[in-house]
């Protein structure tokens, strides 16, 4: 194996690849990335038995072949690289790296010992990718972190027709967010759990690609509990969670009491602001009335903090206290300058969604928020 | 357990030199060697100390505690006024609250925890290393078996790796599958698991003792 490659296009490509490798790999070999040359191109492929990730990228080849290294360690140096084109070459047992005056010389794991990735499941349609990069976003942040309730860790994909809805929770929060795409066959009805984590990572890294994402899901047959997407010149596949989940949507209240219309970049600097004395765990208050909210956080005998900014609100005076952290990430991808929060009781689930500067709704997105106990 | 009762000053050479003015201290020297200097407050940290291995030389108004690595503590007495020894015996260890023995108890009533239509076939399976904490059977009928643990680590995978050696030569039992149930699970131990095949089951002691949660959860 022996070719030239661009420096920017050969640090991207193992850089994408690398990031999915496993920090403990239970086999060596899931350590490293795989470089194959074969026709004048060169696919560099990461695995970890969960996800699969590869990228294909043009090169001057001399001779095919292939060779497995370890992947961070490619990773730093394909980064610090000076900005010439790489000369790559496999000797022996040994990987030869030459970039303008720079020399490396790694060493090679067996090509044989690496597994085979995953095939694709049969592709069921195609998304536009800055949507989707931005509706993963959007949902994933409201997705569990622990394992506890593994399901929980997941966001679940459903494919309904031309609608892609995409759903999360972790019991405090849930968000929906549906989209429209493009699928192969109108009468579509697939359903999957992925790793929140993947799913996030995956998008955000396919988003600024531009362009479109296959999404490749099947039920039955080749890549059953699989999900795979590819956008340009990468894939990846992921492996999928066990398919149950809380049957979410039925939680967002069918209608409201009150509703609060505020901006968006003065809430969160607000809560921001007020929530520097209450710790992850404390509650920020919430107190609206006819043209204000006041915003406080802070016990009796500890630090306090209020603040009282404008805001349209509609219904019966009410405080709801919220934990800053989940209030702040459902306003930090809302991605609108608007914000109305919908509320039946203080103690009942609030509906966060995103509305123009005019007031106008923007359907799509919905963010539920449960509200924390206070005293007195 | 020697317990002495002394104004006494105390110096320390060694990597470092640390000096105690003289002052009523109480000393304990202890079975395997080690002595330790103690002030009337906190529960645990003496002012100093030397661990084992090391010897005490005592001459009259001064002892000298030197480890192997010839680090000194040598202790001034000025006056004693207490000291006896106690046998107090081989120490049977210290008990934990007994979670693991509880939570096995609570998910042996409650083994859909661990998996779709689990049920139990008995708690403490003997084998013949020692009792399996929990033998269950899937929804398909198939023999797991379960190793409950506060904390998951390599050492927990271990020991159910050797269960599972040993229940799967048993024709009536085999294949057995493995579930390591934690209430955490370390990384390293989650890898272990993974690479031989056995599950990682994280529980929550609270759900299953049917403590709620004090916060508000949407379901």
């Amino acid at each position: 194996m022996k070719f030239r490659v661009e420096r920017d296009a050969l640090a991207d490509a193992v850089a994408w690849t690398a990031k999915s490798l496993p920090t403990r790999p239970s086999v060596p070999v899931l350590a490293g990335v795989l470089m194959r040359v074969s026709d004048g191109q060169l696919t560099v492929s990461g695995f970890d038995y969960e996800v699969s990730s590869q990228v294909t990228i043009g090169v001057q080849a001399d001779s095919d072949g292939a060779a497995l290294v370890s992947g961070r360690l490619l990773a730093e140096i394909t980064k610090a690289l000076p900005a010439k084109p790489a000369e790559i070459a496999a000797v022996g047992t040994h990987l030869e790296l030459v970039c303008g005056s720079a020399r490396f010389t790694l060493p090679t794991m067996p090509v044989e010992d690496y597994p085979t990735l995953p095939s694709m499941p049969e592709m069921a349609g195609v998304i536009d990718a800055s949507t989707f990069a931005h509706a993963a976003a959007q949902v994933a942040i409201a997705a569990g972190r622990d394992d506890t309730i593994p399901m929980l860790t997941g966001v679940r994909m459903e494919l309904d027709g031309t609608t892609l809805s995409l759903l999360a929770t972790d019991r405090y929060r849930a968000a929906v967010r549906e989209i429209s795409w493009r699928p192969k066959d109108d009468g579509v009805n697939l359903q999957a759990l992925v790793p929140a984590r993947t799913l996030a990572e995956t998008a955000k890294t396919l988003g600024p690609l531009g362009g479109d994402v296959l999404v490749a899901l099947s039920r039955g047959g080749v890549g059953e509990g699989m999900i795979g997407f590819t956008g340009g010149s990468r894939r990846t596949t992921s492996r999928l969670l066990d398919p149950d989940f809380p049957k979410i949507r039925s939680l967002f209240p069918d209608q409201h009491n009150a509703r609060a219309t505020l901006s968006v970049a003065a809430l969160t600097e607000v809560v921001k602001r007020v929530a520097l004395v209450a710790d992850r765990t404390t509650p920020v208050r919430l107190s609206f009335a006819e043209g204000e909210v006041v915003i406080e956080a802070g016990g009796s005998e500890d630090a306090r903090a209020s603040e009282a900014m404008e805001g349209e609100f509609t219904g019966e005076p009410l405080t709801v206290a919220f934990n800053p952290g989940y209030l702040l990430d459902g306003l930090s991808v809302l991605d609108a300058p608007t914000v109305f929060i919908s509320f039946t009781t203080a103690m009942k689930p609030a509906v966060i969604s995103p509305a123009a500067e005019n007031g106008e709704p923007i359907p799509g997105y919905r963010y539920l928020i449960m509200p924390m106990r206070v005293g007195n | 357990m020697r317990l002495v009762i002394a104004k006494c000053s105390v110096d320390y050479v060694g990597r470092l030199t640390a000096h105690l003015p003289a002052a009523v201290r109480l000393l304990m020297v202890k079975a395997d060697g080690s002595v330790s200097i103690h002030a009337d407050d906190r529960a645990y940290k003496p002012l100093n100390w030397m661990s084992p291995p090391c010897r005490i030389e005592e001459a009259p108004g001064v002892w000298r505690v030197v480890n192997k690595a010839g680090e000194e503590l040598r202790i001034t007495l000025e006056e004693i006024f207490h000291d006896t020894s106690h046998e107090l015996g081989l120490d049977p260890g210290l008990v934990k609250d007994g979670v693991e023995a509880h939570l096995q108890e609570l998910l042996a009533a409650a083994p859909h925890t661990l998996g779709e239509g689990f049920t139990l076939v008995r708690r403490e399976y003997p084998t013949a290393i020692g009792p399996v904490d929990l033998l269950c059977r899937d929804g398909a009928g198939a023999t797991v078996a379960i190793e409950v643990k506060r904390r998951g680590e390599i050492d927990g995978v271990e020991q159910l790796t050797r269960y599972l050696d040993l229940l799967g030569r048993d024709p009536l039992l085999a294949p057995v599958s493995g579930v390591l149930a934690a209430q955490e699970i370390k990384p390293q131990a989650r890898v272990l698991a993974q690479d031989r095949g056995i599950r990682c089951v994280v529980l929550d002691y609270n759900t299953l003792r049917g403590i709620k949660r004090d916060d508000l959860t949407l379901f």
